[in-house]
């Protein structure tokens, strides 16, 4: 079947009931909720919606049949990660220390550090951060608490926070460091902080 | 006589829809903690939306791993025109339909998945008629085409809208309505017999 089938107002598989209505015209109002004289006195049609009815209810009671909830998600989800780790994208070394030293840091280690130190600015939740260039810099982007009194202030916080967690933790010397606020949230819309963990829910 | 219409799109993130987006940008940078969390948030889901699709939980499980390993190799060139939530359905939803396809389009009664025993929770009479019924609804999906079942299976299982169905997978919404329709006549007529 790779033709759709085409786009008619009556379809060819349609049924004229005896009232005259057509069965898919019929299903249709009780799927939205539209009813009429005639759909609530025609037993044509009284009939048509209980089959439907009965159809619907018999599979929903299905539905949740014990049998047919997936069961055990959490070796599921670590057989996917298990796949996953296989093909990881580490990114570009990055160079460290001094230009006369020979040491390099994957760019998506250092790119964990930090949005890390970002999020340690309360409230704030990082997201993309790519890094290039020599000396290295840095693009980040962030979502801010929808509460932020002064947003320049708070992006210089993560500014500051990153810098010193480059220059101290990871020994990386950085160029520029580019904050982008994405989203402004409110707290509803921001994930509790444990999903960031990786906390089962 | 008022049907009950099943609502058009319910939320499918319950880690936040701005943590989504944050995890999703992560995750495309290479960062697989970020999309570990991703898919334990949506795993639960989509298995569902699967082993409703395929009607059975091991071809699930490997449609939505699949499609979840798929993910992660295209990530990069995501471009996040939608949610990482309605890409993934719209994905797994396409991988079934796949699947279904490439079906054999008699599979014989003894291929049904066997069914394990039910939670002892469930009242012995309500055991008895519900596999028996599960084992003739399961033949009378079988009958459908592959773009039937997965139409009808959004719309009644899954609660979507039309419109929403027709852009998960890629067809009008009048295109839906047919299908949905034809799958309801087809399967009214088919269990009608067990009444």
């Amino acid at each position: 079947m790779t033709n759709l089938p085409p786009e008619t107002r009556t379809d060819p598989d349609d049924e004229t009931l005896p009232c005259g209505r057509l069965l898919s015209q019929v299903w249709a109002d009780w799927e939205e909720g539209v009813h009429d004289d005639h759909t609530t006195q025609c037993a044509h049609c009284r009939l048509a919606v209980a089959d439907l009815e009965r159809l619907e209810s018999q599979v929903r009671a299905l539905d949740s049949d014990p049998a047919q909830q997936p069961v055990d998600a959490a070796s599921f989800i670590d057989r996917v990660m298990d796949v996953v780790r296989l093909e990881l994208r580490p990114g570009r070394p990055l160079p460290l220390g001094e230009t006369d030293e020979d040491l390099r840091i994957m760019e998506n280690v250092a790119a964990r550090a930090l949005r890390r130190a970002a999020e340690e600015v309360p409230g704030v939740r990082a997201g993309s951060c790519r890094l290039g260039g020599t000396p290295v810099d840095v693009d980040l982007s962030v979502h801010v608490p929808l509460t932020t009194p002064d947003v320049q202030a708070l992006a210089q916080q993560i500014r500051d926070r990153v810098d010193v967690t480059a220059h101290e933790r990871l020994g990386l010397h950085l160029g520029e460091i580019n904050v982008r606020i994405t989203d402004l949230v409110s707290e509803d819309e921001a994930a509790p902080r444990s999903a960031q963990e990786g906390s089962a829910p | 006589m008022t049907g009950n219409p099943p609502p058009g799109e319910p939320p499918d993130v319950e880690g936040g829809r701005s943590d989504d987006t944050l995890m999703t940008e992560r995750a495309a940078e290479g960062d697989e903690d970020a999309f570990a969390v991703l898919v334990r948030r949506h795993a639960p889901s989509l298995l569902r939306l699967a082993t409703r699709l395929l009607g059975d939980r091991t071809e699930a499980e490997d449609a939505v791993q699949e499609a979840f390993v798929g993910a992660w190799r295209s990530l990069p060139e995501f471009q996040g025109r939608s949610s990482f939530g309605t890409w993934m359905y719209r994905i797994v939803t396409n991988r079934c339909l796949n699947i279904l396809r490439a079906r054999r389009p008699q599979a014989p009664l003894n291929e049904l998945p066997d069914l394990p025993a039910p939670a002892y929770t469930t009242a012995p009479d309500r055991i008895t008629e519900g596999r028996a019924a599960l084992h003739d609804v399961q033949e009378a999906l079988s009958t459908l085409s592959p773009e039937q079942r997965i139409c009808w299976t959004l719309r009644t299982l899954d609660g979507r809208s039309y419109a929403f169905i027709a852009k998960t997978v890629g067809i009008s919404e009048q295109a839906v309505r047919a299908r949905v329709f034809r799958a309801r006549r087809q399967l009214t007529h088919s269990l009608g017999a067990w009444q």
